[in-house]
């Protein structure tokens, strides 16, 4: 009778490697991003909706549960930022006759990039509504 | 032989994921932000409206809802095969990128109804 080999692998398998939980962590910050992003998705429905539900998204902005989100999806976005600038040079690897780059400074463009978009657009956000600038 | 839908979802999670790198902390800080740098959420209304019914405005507020759905989609779609959940292919296909591309699709109809 044929008895093929068959490979298990635990279901916990990731549990008791630490660079697997590294890894397993770095995927799970796709589900606080997702929610983050459906936040984003209803602000504009209530914005498509009018002024008054527009108004009532940004105090819902600001209750327990929405705060907590939102701290939840900023560690998780710093987390997707930092693995995934770190990757950058492994998966864009620019090696030709005709144009060589070190991975070492791709790694540094995509780290000053992430780092001055972020910043930036804070930035931009504290300069356009500072109450005192009033816009 | 069926083609994979793999460069395609790929493209999308690639992207969503720079877009993610670049943008997410410092979008996610701003919104934190939000209600309490807003004096008057009226003015507010009117030029974030203004913003977004302009073709650039409208092109970036979809780019920025969804990419990252389809980043995240992707992500849960093979972080569920980790977890070993398993289900028919169809199925799980079309719940994390048809979700994907649904949402994104209402997100584009409430843009151009603003």
């Amino acid at each position: 009778m044929r008895k093929p080999w068959q490979p298990r692998q635990p279901r916990d398998w990731w549990l008791h490697n630490p660079a697997y939980r590294r890894y397993m962590l770095r995927e799970a910050t796709a589900l606080p991003l997702l929610l983050y992003t459906l936040l984003l998705l209803t602000g504009i429905y209530q914005l498509a909706r009018g002024p008054v539900a527009f108004g009532a998204w940004l105090a819902w902005l600001q209750t327990p549960a929405m705060l907590v989100l939102q701290g939840i999806a900023l560690a998780a976005a710093l987390l997707h930022a930092v693995t995934w600038v770190a990757l950058v040079p492994k998966i864009l690897v620019i090696d030709s006759d005709r144009l060589r780059i070190a991975p070492r400074h791709v790694l540094r463009a995509h780290q000053l990039a992430a780092l001055g978009c972020n910043l930036g657009l804070i930035g931009a956000t504290l300069w356009l509504l500072w109450p005192a600038g009033g816009h | 032989m069926r083609r994979s839908h793999e460069p395609i979802s790929w493209s999308l999670f690639g992207a969503g994921g720079m877009l993610l790198a670049l943008i997410g902390p410092g979008l996610i800080v701003s919104t934190l932000l939000l209600p309490w740098l807003t004096q008057d959420p009226q003015a507010l209304y009117v030029s974030f409206s203004a913003g977004l019914r302009h073709p650039l405005g409208t092109c970036a507020a979809l780019a920025v809802v969804a990419l990252p759905l389809y980043h995240t989609a992707h992500r849960l779609y093979h972080g569920l095969h980790d977890l070993h959940i398993t289900g028919p292919g169809w199925l799980l296909g079309g719940v994390f990128y048809g979700g994907a591309t649904v949402l994104s699709a209402l997100c584009a109809f409430w843009l151009l109804a603003l």
